[in-house]
C-alpha cells in the first residue's frame, strides 16, 4: 500500500474517466440500434496482469466476465505484443455468448504491454441458423453463429467474420466504433503514464485493486452466512419444456463470498447453458448490491468472490453446448437464486424482480433486430420496486418507437406499464411492461424469456409478482420459441411484475 | 450602459458595461421569494439608471422550478396506447446496484394524461384523427379536476407529420383560450418520442411561472425607463421577454450559459478562442468548452432528473464547490462532496455553525485565502474553526497536509468533469487554455491545468461575476430546428435551400438584421448520434466533407465510403453584442503588497499578494502568488508566470 487516502481518490477518478471515454466513443459512433440506442455494451481497462482496473457502468452481465477475455488473449502463443488488438466471441475461450463480440487492445506503454483496453458489444447478428443469432431451438453452439476464438484482429479475420453474417455493413461499422473505443482507452492510459510516470500509474492500479478488495471484504465480513441454500427454476431450454434447477449454497467467511453450484441441473440440450464466467458475473452482481455504492467496480471486488461448480453442469457448460440464453436468462436466474439463499439466511435483500430480459429478435434476409424488455423490480425493505425497468444482469435501454418504425418493418401497437402486475406487500413490487408489435413483412422471430410459469417471489410475506406471457395473435407461446411471422401478425409480450416486500399493512402499501 | 444581472442561488451579480469600457460590478444577496427584488437592489443604485439601454437577465427561475418541483399543474395529451411513455422512460434503472432507487417521477400526474385515438407512422397517417375524437379529448381535458394550468401535446411521429398535433392544439386553444399549450412539433421537432415528450412537458410545466415572472419584470423594467430587457437562454443567446415566455424550457440553464458566454468573451479579448472553462461555485463546479470562439452545444441534457433535449451550452456539473464537505470513507479514502454545507451553515470557517470540513476550509488552512480579507458575503474567516473541522477527520496528518489532500481530491473531481467535456468528445485540452472562474475556481487553475497537460490559464477580470459580464455583452440569439431526415446523397441542392428557407425567414423575423447561420446534424447512416456541422452553400458534398473531418476528430474514425444522412437542419439567428473594451482607469497596481506564507504541494512558501481587481496591464507576476480580488481569489503556483492583459485578464503560463 503506497497510495494515501488522497492518491486513491485522485487516481481512481483518472482511471474511471478513461473507461467512460471509451464507452462514449463507442455509443456515439456505433451504428446498430442495439449498441447506440440500447447501449448493450461495456468498456473496461485492465492491468497487464489481467485484473480489471476500471469499468464504465453499463451492463452487469459484462462486469465479471470480461476478465476471461483478457485471460484468453494473454494465453495465446505468441503472447500479446504492444499494440495488438484481439477479437473473440467464443464462450468457451473468454466469451459469454456468440453475439457478444469482445475486442481486447494490448496497450503499448514504454515499449511493453502496459494493460488492456476491452470493449464488449452485443452484435444483433453473428450468423447462425436464424436471423438475430438467438435461435430458441439450438442444440449445439454451431447453430448460434460464427465462433471466433481469440484471434489477432487483422483485415483477413474481419473479412472472414463478415462473410458469415447477414448484415456485414452494419457489423463492419460497429466493429470500427469498437476499435476506435479500444484505441481511445490506450491513449488514455498512455496519457496517464506521461503525466504521473508509468511506475506511479502501475502502483496506483495495484493499490486501487487492494482498496476495492478491502472495502468488499469489510462489508461482506459484517454479514453472517453459513450454508445458505436455495433452488430456483429455469422454464425449459428451448429444446424441451421441462424445468431445470439452479441450486446454490452460499457461505460468507473471512470476508469472502463463496457460491457453490453443486446440485444444479446438468448441461441442457438447448441454449440455457452458460460458461462459468457468466455465473461469476451473476454472483458478482449480487455482491455489488451488498456493498456501499462508492466501492469501485474493479477486479479487487472479484478477489472477495469464489465460485465453484461441477464441470459440465448448466452453469459451467462444456463445448459444444448451446449458450445463447445462458448469458441473458440463466444469468438472471443465478442472481435470483443467490438472493433467495441470502433471504433464507435473514439478510435483507430485495424481493425477486422480473428475472428475465424478455429477449426478442426479429429478422429476415438483410436485416436483424434485437431488443430486451424491462419489467418490475422487486420491492426492497423501505421502498417499492421501480416499474418498467431492467432488473438484475441487464440495464439496456429501449429502442425508441420512432427509431424502431423508421428502421424496421415493425409497428408498435402498445407500449405501456402492466397495471397491477407488481406483487402487493408493505412495499409493492414494480409493474411489468406490455409491448405489442405488429408485423409488416414476412420475418422470423425468436423469443427467449422466463417467469412464464414461476412467478417472481415476494419477500418477508410480500406477494409474488405476476408472471409474464408471450402471445402470437392472442395464442400463448412457450417461454423460449422461434416462429415465422407474416404481415398482420401481432406479437404481444407482457413482462413479469416484481415481488412485494413484507406483509401488507392497512393503508400502508408502497 | 449595458447591464447584465445574474441571479444565482445565493448572490445576485450585476455588471454594468459603459461605452468607454468601464466596468462596474455589484453583488447583492438573492431574494428567492421574488428574484426581481434582489435584481432591482443591485440595479437601482446605478447612476443614472435611465442610461441603461439594455438589461440582460440570467435567471434560475426555470431551474429552481424544476429542482423544487414548483411548476404548473399540467396535463399531457398523447397517442392512445402510449400514455405511459414518460413512466417507461428508456427502461434503464436509476442505479445499477441500488435496487431500491427509482427515477424522479414525471412532471405530470398519470391521471392527467389523455390518450388520443390516432396514429402516425414514418410515412404518414396510419389511423386518422376524427373530429369526434378531437371533441372527446377537449371534453376530457375540460373535465380534469382541478383544471390544469398548462397543456403538453406530444403525439408519435409529430416531429415529421405534425398535422394531428396541429389540429388538436387548434381545437384546444379555442376551447381553453387561457391555458398555455406546448406542442412537441413546435418545442422540439426531432425524433425519439420519450425525450421529445419529456421536453414538451417541461415547456408546459414552466411556461405559466416563467411568463408571469418575465411579464412582471418587463413592466418594472419599463417603469424605470430602461431601454430593453432580454433573457439568457441555455444555448447562450438572449431572447426578448415575450419570446422567452413561449420558450420557457430553454431557460433551464440560463445561469451557467451566461458564464460560458463570459468566458468566451474574455477568450476573444485575449486572442484565445479554444477554452476549457470551469465555474466553481458554492456547491458544485460546472465544466464547459469553447471551440473556435463558439461554446460547444449539447442537445441531450437532463435537468433535475427530467430529460430536456433542447439546444444548450454543454455543461458538465460535478459536486465540487467551496462548500463541498470532505470525509473519510470506510475503506480509508478521502472523499469530497456530494454533500455540501451550502450557504447555511456554510464552511466551518464562516462561523455560522458549520462544523464539518469543506474545500473552503482547506483553502483557508493552506492560507490561499486570507482570514483578514472578507469574502463576497462579508464574513470574516475563522482559521481555528477550519483547522478544528479538518482535524475532525481523524487523519494522522497535520492540518495543512489534510487540507492539501482535500484540495487535491476536489481537483481530481473537477479534472474528470473537464475531461468529460474535452477528451471524451475528441477535443485535446493540451491545445486549449483553461479559464477558471467563480469565487474559488481561479485557486485551482494551475492544479487543473497540470492534470490536463495544459500550458495556459486565463484568469478573467472579475472572475466572481463573469456570468453577469457574459450577460452584459451576450448576443441576441434564436435557435431554430427542423427535422430533415434524408440520405445526403439524395438531396438536390435546391431541396436543401428550400428546406432552410422557412427557418431563415423565422430567424430574420425574430432578429431583424441579424446574422443567419446554417447548420446540419449529420451522421453515418444508421448511427444514433449526430454531429452538427456548419452549412456553407447548398452543395451536399461540402456538408459531407465537413462531417467526415468532424467525425474523425471526435471519434477517431470516419469511413469515407459510408453513406451519410441528414437528420436535422438548424438555423441560428444572431446579433453579436459589442465586445467590451475592458479599459479600466482604476487598474493601476504595479507591485504586490506584503507577501504571505502559504502551503503549496506540502511546502511552506512565501507568496506575493496582489490586488486582482486593480492590476495594471503589462504587470508580470511570478508564482507563487496570490491574487486577491473582491469576489474571487486566484493562485499562481511556482513554475507558472502571470502577465496582466490590457483587458484585465491575467494570462498565466508555464515557465
Amino acid at each position: 500500500m503506497t497510495l494515501d487516502a488522497v492518491g486513491l481518490e485522485v487516481m481512481g477518478h483518472a482511471f474511471a474517466s478513461i473507461a467512460e471515454e471509451m464507452g462514449l466513443v463507442l455509443i456515439h459512433s456505433a451504428v446498430s440500434p442495439n449498441i447506440r440506442e440500447r447501449r448493450d455494451c461495456s468498456a473496461a481497462l485492465f492491468d497487464a496482469a489481467g485484473e480489471m482496473i476500471a469499468q464504465a457502468a453499463h451492463i452487469p452481465v459484462h462486469l465479471g466476465a470480461m476478465q476471461e477475455s483478457v485471460a484468453a488473449a494473454r494465453g495465446l502463443a505468441p503472447p500479446p505484443a504492444p499494440g495488438d488488438i484481439f477479437i473473440l466471441n467464443d464462450p468457451y475461450t473468454g466469451g459469454s455468448h456468440l453475439p457478444d463480440i469482445t475486442l481486447i487492445g494490448a496497450i503499448e506503454v514504454d515499449g511493453a504491454v502496459g494493460g488492456y483496453s476491452v470493449v464488449r458489444a452485443h452484435h444483433s447478428d453473428v450468423g447462425g441458423v436464424q436471423a438475430g443469432s438467438m435461435p430458441a431451438g439450438a442444440r449445439e453452439i454451431f447453430a448460434e453463429g460464427v465462433i471466433v476464438p481469440p484471434l489477432r484482429l487483422t483485415d483477413d479475420v474481419e473479412r472472414f467474420l463478415l462473410a458469415n453474417v447477414r448484415t456485414p455493413e452494419t457489423r463492419r461499422a460497429d466493429l470500427a466504433a469498437q476499435r476506435a473505443a479500444v484505441k481511445r482507452g490506450a491513449e488514455g492510459l498512455r496519457g496517464m503514464a506521461a503525466r504521473y510516470g508509468w511506475a506511479a500509474v502501475r502502483e496506483a492500479a495495484t493499490d486501487l485493486l487492494d482498496y476495492a478488495e478491502r472495502r468488499a471484504r469489510d462489508a461482506l465480513g459484517r454479514l453472517k452466512a453459513t450454508d445458505l441454500t436455495a433452488t430456483d427454476w429455469l422454464e425449459g431450454d428451448g429444446a424441451g419444456d421441462a424445468d431445470l434447477g439452479v441450486s446454490v449454497r452460499v457461505d460468507i467467511a473471512d470476508g469472502v463470498f463463496h457460491v457453490d453450484f453443486t446440485g444444479t441441473a446438468p448441461a441442457a440440450r438447448g441454449n440455457v447453458n452458460c460458461p462459468l464466467a457468466v455465473a461469476r458475473s451473476a454472483v458478482l452482481f449480487v455482491v455489488h448490491t451488498l456493498l456501499p455504492e462508492d466501492v469501485p467496480t474493479n477486479g479487487g471486488v472479484q478477489r472477495a468472490v469464489r465460485i465453484t461448480a461441477p464441470p459440465g453442469c448448466l452453469v459451467n457448460a462444456r463445448f459444444p453446448s448451446a449458450v445463447a440464453a445462458g448469458n441473458v436468462e440463466t444469468s438472471q436466474r443465478i442472481a435470483d437464486t443467490v438472493f433467495l439463499a441470502l433471504a433464507a439466511g435473514g439478510i435483507a435483500v430485495p424481493a425477486q424482480g422480473q428475472g428475465t430480459m424478455n429477449n426478442v429478435t426479429f429478422g429476415a434476409s438483410g436485416w436483424t433486430y434485437y431488443e430486451t424488455i424491462g419489467g418490475g423490480q422487486g420491492a426492497s425493505h423501505g421502498a417499492p420496486g421501480p416499474s418498467g425497468v431492467h432488473v438484475g444482469m441487464s440495464n439496456t435501454r429501449n429502442t425508441p418507437i420512432e427509431v424502431l418504425e423508421m428502421d424496421y418493418p415493425l409497428r408498435l401497437k402498445t407500449y405501456a406499464l402492466r397495471r397491477g402486475s407488481g406483487g402487493g406487500g408493505r412495499w409493492s413490487g414494480g409493474e411489468g411492461v406490455i409491448r405489442e408489435f405488429e408485423v409488416l413483412a414476412p420475418m422470423e422471430a425468436s423469443i427467449l424469456a422466463e417467469r412464464r410459469r414461476h412467478a417472481p417471489r415476494g419477500a418477508a410475506g410480500g406477494r409474488d409478482g405476476e408472471r409474464g406471457s408471450t402471445c402470437l395473435n392472442d395464442v400463448p407461446l412457450a417461454p423460449k420459441v422461434s416462429v415465422s411471422l407474416a404481415p398482420g401478425d401481432v406479437l404481444r409480450l407482457e413482462t413479469p411484475g416484481g415481488g412485494g416486500w413484507g406483509k401488507p399493512e392497512r393503508g400502508d402499501n408502497g | 450602459v449595458r447591464v447584465g444581472v445574474d441571479v444565482g442561488g445565493t448572490f445576485t451579480d450585476l455588471v454594468a458595461l459603459a461605452d468607454d469600457g468601464t466596468i462596474e460590478v455589484r453583488k447583492v444577496v438573492t431574494t428567492p421569494e421574488d428574484p426581481a427584488v434582489g435584481l432591482f437592489h443591485a440595479l437601482d443604485p446605478l447612476k443614472p439608471p435611465h442610461a441603461v439601454e439594455l438589461l440582460v437577465h440570467g435567471t434560475t427561475i426555470a431551474t429552481n422550478a424544476l429542482l423544487e418541483r414548483r411548476g404548473a399543474r399540467i396535463a399531457l395529451v398523447t397517442t392512445k396506447g402510449f400514455e405511459d411513455l414518460l413512466w417507461l422512460r428508456r427502461q434503464d434503472r436509476a442505479a445499477l446496484y441500488d435496487l431500491a432507487r427509482d427515477h424522479p417521477p414525471p412532471l405530470v400526474a398519470r391521471s392527467d394524461v389523455v390518450g388520443v385515438a390516432e396514429r402516425t407512422g414514418p410515412a404518414g397517417v396510419l389511423e386518422p384523427l376524427g373530429e369526434d375524437e378531437v371533441q372527446r379529448v377537449v371534453a376530457a381535458l375540460r373535465a380534469l379536476v382541478p383544471p390544469p394550468d398548462a397543456l403538453a401535446v406530444a403525439l408519435l411521429f409529430a416531429f415529421r407529420h405534425a398535422e394531428h398535433e396541429r389540429r388538436l392544439v387548434a381545437a384546444l386553444r379555442e376551447a381553453l383560450p387561457n391555458v398555455p399549450i406546448a406542442a412537441s412539433h413546435e418545442v422540439l421537432p426531432v425524433f425519439r418520442e420519450f425525450e421529445r415528450a419529456s421536453t414538451t412537458t417541461v415547456e408546459a410545466y414552466l411556461r405559466p411561472k416563467v411568463s408571469a415572472y418575465l411579464g412582471r419584470l418587463e413592466r418594472d423594467v419599463r417603469a424605470r425607463g430602461i431601454g430593453m430587457l432580454r433573457v439568457m437562454t441555455s444555448s447562450g443567446g438572449t431572447l426578448s421577454p415575450g419570446a422567452a415566455a413561449g420558450r420557457a424550457a430553454s431557460l433551464a440553464l440560463s445561469g451557467p450559459a451566461g458564464g460560458v458566454i463570459g468566458a468566451r468573451l474574455v477568450g476573444a479579448a485575449v486572442g484565445l478562442p479554444d477554452l476549457l472553462t470551469l465555474d466553481m461555485g458554492g456547491t458544485s463546479a460546472d465544466a464547459s468548452l469553447v471551440s473556435g470562439g463558439t461554446p460547444l452545444g449539447d442537445g441531450g441534457g437532463v435537468v433535475a432528473g427530467i430529460p430536456l433535449a433542447l439546444p444548450a451550452v454543454l455543461i458538465e456539473t460535478v459536486s465540487a464547490g467551496g462548500g463541498s464537505i470532505a470525509r473519510i470513507d470506510e475503506g480509508g479514502a478521502l472523499k469530497v462532496g456530494p454533500e455540501s454545507a451550502g450557504a447555511v451553515p456554510g464552511p466551518a470557517c464562516y462561523g455560522r455553525g458549520g462544523a464539518r470540513p469543506t474545500v473552503t476550509d482547506a483553502c483557508l488552512v493552506l492560507r490561499w485565502l486570507d482570514a483578514q480579507h472578507p469574502l463576497a458575503d462579508a464574513v470574516r474567516l475563522d482559521r481555528d474553526a477550519a483547522e478544528q473541522a479538518l482535524s475532525s477527520l481523524g487523519m494522522a496528518s497535520d492540518a495543512s497536509a489534510i487540507a492539501a489532500g482535500i484540495v487535491a481530491v476536489a481537483a481530481a473531481v473537477m479534472a474528470r468533469a473537464l475531461k468529460r467535456v474535452s477528451v471524451a468528445r475528441g477535443f485535446d485540452p493540451r491545445r486549449m487554455a483553461l479559464l477558471p472562474f467563480g469565487g474559488a475556481g481561479p485557486l485551482f487553475g494551475c492544479q487543473l491545468a497540470e492534470a490536463l497537460g495544459m500550458r495556459t490559464i486565463v484568469i478573467p477580470p472579475h472572475p466572481g461575476a463573469l456570468s453577469a459580464l457574459g450577460l452584459a455583452s451576450a448576443a441576441e440569439r434564436v435557435d431554430l430546428i427542423a427535422s430533415f431526415h434524408r440520405p445526403l446523397d439524395d438531396v438536390p441542392s435546391g431541396d436543401l435551400g428550400a428546406a432552410f428557407a422557412p427557418l431563415l425567414e423565422e430567424g430574420r423575423g425574430q432578429i431583424p438584421g441579424g446574422a443567419l447561420l446554417r447548420y446540419a446534424d449529420c451522421r453515418f447512416a444508421g448511427q444514433g448520434y449526430e454531429v452538427t456541422v456548419p452549412v456553407t452553400g447548398d452543395d451536399p458534398r461540402r456538408i459531407r466533407e465537413a462531417f467526415l473531418v468532424e467525425h474523425r476528430a471526435r471519434f477517431g474514425h470516419a469511413a469515407s465510403d459510408q453513406p451519410v444522412e441528414l437528420v436535422n437542419l438548424r438555423v441560428v439567428a444572431l446579433r453579436e453584442g459589442p465586445l467590451p473594451r475592458f479599459a479600466d482607469l482604476r487598474r493601476v497596481v504595479q507591485r504586490p503588497g506584503a507577501s504571505r506564507p502559504i502551503t503549496l504541494r506540502g511546502a511552506r512558501v512565501s507568496a506575493s499578494v496582489w490586488a486582482l481587481d486593480e492590476l495594471a496591464a503589462g504587470v508580470t507576476i511570478a508564482g507563487p502568488a496570490i491574487l486577491a480580488g473582491r469576489n474571487a481569489t486566484a493562485l499562481v503556483e511556482a513554475g507558472w508566470r502571470g502577465m496582466v492583459h490590457q483587458c484585465g485578464a491575467v494570462l498565466v503560463q508555464r515557465t
